[in-house]
């Protein structure tokens, strides 16, 4: 079982409280009309499968029922940080462009 | 056409005809608090003018802090989420709690909301209170403060707790309202369950 820091709740919380969201951050097609079928295809069901380090989305399911991002290695569940979604969206475009 | 029929969602558990004065012959004592109003009130905790029109309005200071709580004569506010917050209440407060609060957020960027037949509250007191309800929720109860509102498990289900002087309130919706009282009870049998009368657990 994961302990979670919930941003919104301020505390950490057990898992079962939580629900899991699959990975954050993936960017929405601009304009879906004018890509092609495996540019959408790719938008709907092509995800990430790191060992390691990997952005999710957690949502606070019978607490304050907001959604956040955490920073968890699948390999050894260990979790960098828990960050609403604007804070780690920063955290984020910092890491993908260092 | 019959007139609408106002009973708490734990009527037909028929808890009052079970009620006793509260004795040393249970370590948990159960009690419904029915009928209360609850008002459901959202709106940004940025925007100064939203908390300054609430506060007026309820006569406390909005609890912009995450899981606390403020109270003002009977009423009972608890933060729910950064834009949420429940507002508990005797009954007859109702109309004027939704009227000042009505008044006050016009042109305010807001929602609120007469919640009243979605919930309940059971208090639960007894020397084995907290020990019951560890058996029933993710939470660590003996961390839970006073002055202070958890939304966690209870169960499958899930609730808002918080501490009520010796005891906890358990706040939750209607539809849970039969599970969690019997979950309740099936939980406490080791240490012994009772239903304790109103006027022995206090009216807060």
């Amino acid at each position: 079982m994961f302990l979670i820091h919930c941003p919104h709740c301020g505390e950490a919380r057990e898992e079962e409280e939580f629900s899991y969201g699959g990975e954050a951050f993936i960017a929405r097609p601009g304009k879906p009309a004018e890509i092609g079928d495996e540019a959408w295809g790719d938008y709907l069901f092509m995800r990430k499968n790191p060992k390691g380090w990997h952005w999710e989305m957690w949502g606070h399911a019978t607490g304050c029922r907001k959604w956040f991002v955490v920073k968890r290695h699948t390999a050894n569940h260990t979790i960098a940080g828990s960050w609403t979604l604007t804070e780690g969206r920063k955290v984020y475009d910092a890491e993908a462009t260092s | 056409m019959s007139e609408p029929l106002m009973q708490s969602p734990l009527h037909d558990l028929g808890l009052a005809a079970r009620a006793r004065a509260i004795d040393d012959s249970a370590g948990t004592w159960a009690c419904e608090r029915p009928l209360a109003a609850f008002i459901s009130l959202r709106g940004h905790v940025s925007d100064a003018a939203f908390v300054a029109a609430v506060s007026k309005a309820l006569g406390t200071a909005l609890p912009v802090k995450p899981c606390t709580t403020s109270e003002a004569a009977q009423t009972k506010v608890l933060w729910l989420s950064p834009d949420e917050w429940m507002i508990v209440a005797p009954r007859a407060e109702k109309a004027r709690l939704l009227a000042a609060l009505g008044a006050s957020l016009k042109g305010i960027r807001s929602q609120v909301i007469d919640n009243s037949g979605g919930y309940t509250q059971v208090v639960l007191t007894g020397g084995y209170a907290t020990d019951v309800l560890a058996h029933t929720t993710v939470y660590d109860v003996h961390a839970l403060e006073p002055g202070r509102v958890v939304g966690t498990t209870f169960g499958k289900a899930s609730l808002y707790l918080r501490r009520d002087g010796d005891g906890y309130v358990l706040l939750f919706r209607r539809s849970f309202a039969d599970y969690i009282l019997r979950y309740l009870e099936r939980a406490a049998g080791p240490y012994g369950f009772a239903v304790a009368s109103a006027e022995t657990t206090g009216t807060s």
